[in-house]
């Protein structure tokens, strides 16, 4: 089973907001996640981001795929498998 | 009107615009001001791309249309939303008044001498900018 991780939007129109999360590929459009793992917020000054680093890891350890702008997030942040 | 334009077009906001902001939180702010101009069809996967972070691949499986197409389609909303933003600048000046009200409610909340007048400053860009 393909497991990815990926941005979702949240908040508010004009203010975006997103949660890093693991999903099921199969599942992506019907909301579904089997686990945050942390959260993007751009519209601060640095851009803030949050990420559980053990979780992170153990799913990248695990197989699962980040999107292009998840893996972006992760390298800025310092994490790797 | 062109003086206005010039004067919040400065290097570093078009800098933190351009360079600085993820590709993907762009878009989401295009969709957010302009998504609405689409068609629906267009908003529909577009919408999915910008929201969902969904891969070209997972969008042609979902709508049932080829990966080059899902692509040429989100290139050309790219470039249909930033023609909007290009003519009416509306996220530009979204962020400066928004930038200039953070400032009047820090100034708000320091007190002390001259807050008034700081804030008067600063609501006159304002209202330049409304």
């Amino acid at each position: 089973m393909a497991v990815k991780i990926r941005l979702r939007r949240m908040g508010q129109k004009k203010a975006p907001y997103y949660r890093i999360i693991v999903a099921d590929a199969r599942s992506p459009r019907d909301g579904r996640f089997i686990e945050e793992i942390g959260t993007y917020d751009p519209s601060t000054e640095p851009v803030t981001v949050k990420v559980n680093e053990e979780l992170a890891k153990k799913w990248l350890a695990n197989g699962a795929q980040p999107t292009e702008v998840v893996s972006k997030i992760f390298k800025n942040a310092g994490i790797s498998k | 009107m062109t003086g206005v334009k010039k004067k919040y077009l400065t290097p570093v906001f078009l800098f933190c615009i351009l360079y600085l902001m993820e590709h993907i939180v762009e878009q989401n702010l295009l969709y957010d001001f302009y998504g609405e101009l689409l068609t629906e069809h267009q908003r529909k996967i577009y919408e999915s791309a910008v929201y969902d972070d969904l891969s070209l691949k997972e969008l042609s499986d979902e709508y049932g249309i080829t990966r080059q197409g899902v692509h040429d389609l989100i290139k050309r909303c790219d470039k249909i939303l930033k023609g909007y933003e290009d003519r009416l600048h509306m996220i530009e000046r979204f962020g400066k008044a928004k930038s200039l009200a953070v400032k009047i409610e820090s100034a708000a909340a320091r007190g002390g001498s001259g807050m008034s007048d700081e804030i008067a400053g600063l609501c006159r860009e304002l209202l330049e900018i409304l």
